[in-house]
């Protein structure tokens, strides 16, 4: 059946590809009646959901064997052949397959236009030629209720491809009500789904595929603790599926919960070595671990499995880039994206990589390119903001670190950024830094640039009671990580002077001795400290 | 070209052959009577097929079909002629080709309306217009700054932000806004940041946040330095003595922090004051601007200099010892020069032919300009059509011939008139504001922006209804609100409450003037620094109305705040008003000696900046307030009414003439050595006079007091029908003040 397990992948590969294959689970759906309905009986804890409907098909004979050609044909992908030979045919399925087929065909078309005419990368202006059609005739036939929840999914998408997101918003909660099984149709739905507003609003029926739908909308829309809710309840009737741990591991890594999804990945691996769906999100949280040999043991598995995937071809990529060789990395991004243009990440990686090779209008356009695909994407509208502060522009570049923190806003590092934008040479603007850095310090700022920052500036202000304050707890949270630096050291110098000079000599003794412990002209200070 | 180029090329070429032979069978079967169309986006000749279209088309009046035949020709051959610059398909009509030529003199156009009157471009129609066309190209970014103008004129914060910050991000500084003229590879790959910083600036500016303003400023001053972008750099100090001109700030010190900071650019250790920093800024913006051949800047800082000298007087920045000459006197001269200067941008344009493209820049977003001029003649819009038919001053104008001098030099020119009109204005020559907002007004009323030629419309209305009073100035206010709606316009809003203010506090409807006065306020922004002016005239107005209501400790409150706030941010012109102000409340409060060194002082300011209408009504005031301190006084007030009369008769408006008429007679009566059996006629000529204008301004106070006057003279003439007379109306006026009738539609007229 198509549950998520099986089609999760169409979530983030190309639209040809998972379009093909609901259109394939249709028919097997089709062929082995009964099973959703003995599926749709599974009681989740404690909710009461709607029992499936089961959409009244057409009698098989009408125009069976058309259909069965047509089909034949459709899978061979010729589509235009498959839609020819259904002409005339008015049972539900058939016009779906041949609308369908259209579709699809128009789809193929408007790709080969685009790289005709831009080269892979370029924004085209291709449309897709079938669409006045379409909806002109699904719309007919909405009117006249002669649709089934396929027909109507097919309506949503064209609707969409239109621009008319609000009627193809409706149109898909009325084809997943009729049909909850239809993945493709959740996932265009959730794609639609820009605010968590927009997602209560829905007119959903109760049913567990729904509870699938809300938790991957809720990752999406970064409400990360409700997501991980949903998919731990899903987890407990669903208890094998792989699905649902990957998407878990997901949430955690978007968490920053890193070790524990490397273990959720890692037990995924062990049970399914072939997986390519969801790794690229393991390869980046290798990379932010650093953790070169897995990276590599990764990239070389995925690039034997199927090397022309864009999950692979990411995952490469930031194979590459973690040993310092961006032009490769930049190489393997630009595959990716040439397979699945849609591809988020891989723009806005593909951004970091040109950061790195220094060609800042490349890395722009990149990150703008992800802005506007997703404008929910923090790390992009950060790395535009880092880019144009590297360019000296730390006021132009606040705008987006604005919008970054504003998307994240309990991410101490967007804040970090801007109030190092704030205290830059150019600006100086000094309350505001202070202020950023607080809200950093507040938000868990595993970096520990905050709270040295925050001493370093007060003290700068001469307000050296709040200085004292943030080097304190400076040093504490140094000693705790059992860490030591520069850092360490100038918050201790600090200290030792500020109680030295309001008279808390113990004290103050007490740092110069930690101090005397390293070596460098701090060193002596200490000892002309301990001395006077 | 590659294969599947020719292909395209081919398939396309057929497929509009036989299209555009069909869509007039179309046309001609379907009665596509609406003739709706994306004006000249869509071709003037093929019908736009989808419905949807009429939504975004709303804006636009149907265009007239002249010249259907010819155009289309041109159009097929342009097309295939720009083949290889992009192929545009419209989505509604996929056989009908634009070249991007001609995509872009569209967006010139809608560029230009936006500028001229963004009120006349519905926000969110014309966004969809845009997104619709940056869906069919999405290369083509200018798409996004039309867009973010589009938000800018509209109020939308955030959008024109977004807008801004998404089309630099695209275009990568490529197409920047100067790079047209002079795109040497080496600007490409710098890139042309420095320009969105200077639309930031600009942005913030618009939206009143001074520093914020003044940082993106201050960035674009070190990226274009960094850059080696001269003409650039020269924009920007432009830009920056704009700012520096328009909001009030006490000084800069805090607001650049940077050691970039512009006081230190300048070279001088000390810091300065922000009216030195606005004269050094803009002198080496001319300097720059004058070596790189910049004409509209040149135009442009020269104006902003004649506003600068008109205001200011210019002190040397460092002064060697105490023999060092200090002239503290504004002069005309050099204002005059400046706009003399200002308007050889004309001149200049016709000499050398010069193509304004690159100098205009970001004031009047004409970067475009010079694209439309030569695409412009089929493409001309509807809205410009419209215009033609509402615009009475445009009969000359044949819409199929570009104009020879772009909008944006006859704009630069016409604004010359405008300050000049201002300029009279401050140094009170009623007939040359009249002549000179005229000129304006017929000559350049059709490149002016909306809001420009709202005010030389301000100018002229305020000039009635100081001459011929307020019935007058209300029709002429009717006619001026038919062609800008007062919602949209400020300038116009403005009047409108200046004028109802005036005439409620001389029908002495006190509430009412309060009400408007409280309007006032809230029209402002909050943020101080901000709205200056219109901050200070609502506290002026304020003042004036507790005036009125004789609470003249809290007028005097009022004032004194205003005239430390005008002190704080040197408006020194509007402190001549102030101190004026402030001794019309002493002499109304019976307290004449407290009143002479605020009349003193205004007098000294208006000399010292020109203000020689100001200063006769100060001289006035003195007079009156010499009078006041008893009959021995008669003499001396009466030489210094006689003083200010010249200026007055000549220039002043009724109510100035009835108040110089009324003292005049109050001298001559208080004069103990004056018979009035004698010389009757030097008492009752004036003061009839002075009951004539009186009567024209429903200005009942001073109505009574002239009647009043004149029925103590007929008294001691013996002429008892006329005393009567003149007792009668005197009641009447003081009946009328006392009992204001049918307060409910005096806010109408």
């Amino acid at each position: 059946m198509d549950t998520p397990s099986l089609s999760g992948s169409a979530a983030s590969g190309g639209r040809l590809l998972h379009l093909h294959r609901s259109g394939g689970s249709s028919f097997r759906r089709r062929l082995r009646p009964g099973g959703g309905a003995s599926e749709a009986g599974t009681p989740l804890g404690g909710v009461s959901y709607v029992s499936t409907p089961i959409p009244d098909d057409d009698a098989f004979d009408v125009g069976a064997d058309k259909y069965l050609l047509a089909k034949t044909y459709f899978d061979c992908r010729e589509y235009r052949r498959a839609a020819h030979v259904l002409r005339g045919q008015a049972g539900r399925k058939a016009v779906f397959l041949r609308c369908y087929a259209l579709y699809t065909a128009g789809e193929k078309r408007k790709e080969e236009e685009t790289i005709e005419l831009e080269g892979s990368l370029g924004k085209s202006n291709a449309i897709n030629q079938e669409l006045v059609a379409l909806e002109r005739e699904l719309s007919t036939h909405r009117r006249t209720g002669a649709i089934d929840s396929f027909g109507l999914y097919l309506y949503g998408i064209v609707l969409r491809d239109k621009d008319c997101e609000g009627l193809a918003r409706t149109v898909l909660v009325e084809s997943v009500n009729s049909y909850p099984w239809n993945w493709s149709a959740w996932l265009e739905l959730q794609s639609l789904c820009t605010s968590s507003d927009i997602l209560n609003n829905l007119n959903l029926k109760n049913h567990w595929m729904k509870d699938f739908f809300l938790a991957s909308a809720h990752l999406e829309l970064k409400m990360h603790e409700e997501a991980l809710k949903r998919y731990e309840c899903l987890m407990r009737v669903f208890r094998c599926s792989d699905y649902i741990q990957a998407q878990i591991a997901t949430v955690q890594y978007s968490m920053r919960d890193l070790d524990e999804a490397d273990m959720i990945f890692e037990e995924l691996l062990r049970t399914d070595p072939f997986r390519v769906d969801s790794m690229d999100v393991y390869s980046n949280l290798l990379y932010a671990k650093e953790s070169s040999t897995a990276l590599s043991f990764l990239a070389h598995r995925v690039f034997l499995t199927d090397k022309y995937r864009p999950e692979s071809c990411c995952i490469i990529a930031n194979y590459y880039s973690l040993k310092g060789q961006h032009e490769k990395s930049v190489l393997y991004f630009q595959r990716a994206l040439k397979l699945n243009r849609k591809y988020l990440s891989a723009w806005t990686l593909m951004g970091h990589e040109f950061v790195e090779l220094k060609n800042t209008p490349a890395a722009i356009d990149a990150y703008r390119r992800a802005v506007d695909i997703n404008p929910r994407d923090y790390r992009a509208w950060y790395g535009l903001g880092q880019i144009y502060e590297m360019m000296g522009m730390p006021f132009y570049g606040l705008y987006y670190f604005r919008k970054s923190s504003y998307l994240q806003p309990n991410d101490a590092r967007p804040w970090n950024a801007m109030a190092q934008c704030y205290e830059s040479d150019q600006l100086q603007m000094i309350e505001e830094a202070i202020k950023c850095y607080e809200r950093s310090a507040n938000s868990n700022d595993t970096e520990g640039i905050a709270l040295h920052q925050l001493g370093k500036l007060h003290s700068m202000l001469g307000q050296s009671e709040e200085a004292a304050f943030y080097y304190k707890k400076d040093l504490e949270r140094i000693e705790a990580e059992e860490r030591q630096g520069q850092n360490f050291v100038e918050a201790l110098l600090f200290l030792a002077k500020y109680c030295k000079n309001i008279g808390r000599f113990e004290e103050a003794e007490l740092y110069c001795t930690k101090l005397l412990d390293y070596t460098g002209p701090e060193n002596e200070t200490a000892k002309i400290f301990c001395k006077g | 070209m590659a294969f599947e180029g020719v292909c395209h090329l081919l398939a396309n070429l057929v497929e509009y052959c036989n299209s555009s032979e069909t869509s007039y069978d179309f046309a001609e079967d379907e009665a596509f009577n609406s003739e709706i169309e994306m004006s000249n986006f869509m071709d003037a000749n093929i019908h736009v097929r989808d419905a949807i279209f009429d939504k975004y088309s709303k804006g636009y009046a149907p265009e007239s079909h002249m010249g259907e035949g010819s155009s289309s020709l041109v159009h097929a051959s342009t097309s295939l002629h720009d083949f290889d610059e992009g192929i545009f398909k419209a989505e509604d009509n996929p056989d009908c080709l634009r070249s991007r030529w001609q995509l872009e003199a569209y967006l010139n156009q809608q560029a230009d309306i936006l500028e001229k009157d963004p009120s006349l471009v519905p926000l969110n129609s014309f966004n969809a217009t845009m997104s619709q066309l940056q869906a069919l190209a999405p290369e083509l970014h200018r798409v996004q700054f039309l867009q973010y103008l589009n938000a800018l004129t509209h109020d939308d914060y955030i959008a024109a932000l977004d807008n801004l910050h998404r089309y630099f991000d695209y275009s990568a500084g490529m197409q920047g806004i100067f790079s047209r003229s002079s795109s040497s590879f080496q600007d490409i790959i710098v890139g042309k940041y420095e320009s969105a910083l200077l639309c930031l600036g600009n942005l913030h500016c618009y939206f009143g946040h001074p520093k914020k303003a003044l940082e993106a400023f201050t960035e674009a001053v070190r990226v274009s330095q960094m850059n080696n972008d001269d003409s650039c750099l020269a924009y920007i100090l432009g830009a920056i003595s704009n700012l520096l001109s328009k909001i009030g700030m006490s000084s800069t010190i805090g607001t650049i922090g940077s050691p970039y900071s512009l006081g230190n650019n300048i070279g001088l250790g000390t810091p300065l004051s922000i009216q030195q920093q606005l004269l050094v800024l803009l002198k080496r913006s001319l300097k720059r601007a004058d070596t790189l051949k910049l004409t509209s800047l040149v135009s442009f800082d020269h104006l902003s200099l004649a506003k600068f000298d008109l205001k200011h007087v210019q002190r040397p920045l460092v002064s060697f010892g105490p023999n060092a000459y200090t002239k503290l006197r504004t002069c005309p001269a050099d204002v005059c020069k400046n706009l003399r200067l200002s308007s050889h941008v004309l001149t200049d344009f016709g000499v050398d032919g010069l193509s304004a493209s690159s100098d205009n820049g970001s004031f009047s977003t004409s970067w475009l300009r010079n694209l439309s001029a030569a695409s412009n003649s089929w493409c001309s819009s509807s809205t410009k059509s419209r215009k033609v038919l509402t615009n009475d001053f445009d009969n000359f104008h044949f819409h199929a011939q570009p104009s020879p001098i772009p909008a944006a030099v006859l704009q630069l020119a016409g604004s010359a008139y405008l300050l000049r009109a201002t300029a009279w204005e401050h140094y009170g020559s009623a007939p040359m504001v009249r002549m000179n907002s005229l000129v304006y007004a017929t000559c350049f009323a059709d490149a002016a922006s909306s809001s420009e030629l709202s005010l030389a419309y301000v100018k002229l209305i305020q000039h009635l209804a100081a001459f011929k009073g307020y019935s007058a100035a209300f029709s002429a206010l009717k006619l001026a609100e038919e062609k800008f709606p007062s919602t949209a316009n400020s300038h116009i809003q403005l009047l409108k409450m200046q004028l109802l203010h005036e005439r409620a506090l001389h029908r002495g409807q006190l509430k009412i003037a309060q009400q408007i006065c409280d309007e006032f306020g809230v029209l402002s922004s909050s943020v101080s620094g901000v709205d200056i002016e219109l901050k200070t005239e609502a506290s002026l107005r304020h003042a004036r109305t507790l005036l009125a209501a004789k609470q003249f400790s809290q007028a005097a409150n009022v004032a004194n705040s205003l005239f430390s706030t005008c002190y704080k941010y040197n408006m020194q012109v509007e402190n001549a008003n102030v101190l004026l102000l402030l001794a019309e409340i002493h002499k109304n409060s019976d307290n004449a000696v407290l009143g002479l060194p605020y009349a003193l002082a205004s007098q000294s300011f208006c000399k010292s900046f020109n203000l020689d209408l100001l200063e006769a009504s100060a001289t006035l005031t003195l007079a009156e307030l010499w009078l006041a301190l008893g009959s021995t006084h008669a003499k001396r007030a009466l030489s210094l009414a006689c003083q200010s009369l010249p200026m007055i008769l000549g220039h002043g408006g009724m109510e100035l003439r009835a108040r110089a008429h009324i003292v005049l007679a109050k001298c001559h009566l208080s004069d103990p050595k004056f018979k009035v059996t004698e010389d009757p006629c030097s008492v009752l000529d004036p003061l009839n006079q002075a009951v004539e204008d009186l009567q024209v301004l429903e200005y009942h106070e001073m109505a009574a007091e002239a009647y009043y006057l004149k029925a103590l003279v007929y008294n001691n003439l013996g002429k008892l029908d006329e005393r009567e007379e003149a007792a009668a109306s005197f009641r009447e006026h003081t009946i009328a003040l006392e009992n204001p009738y049918n307060e409910a539609d005096s806010l109408s007229y």
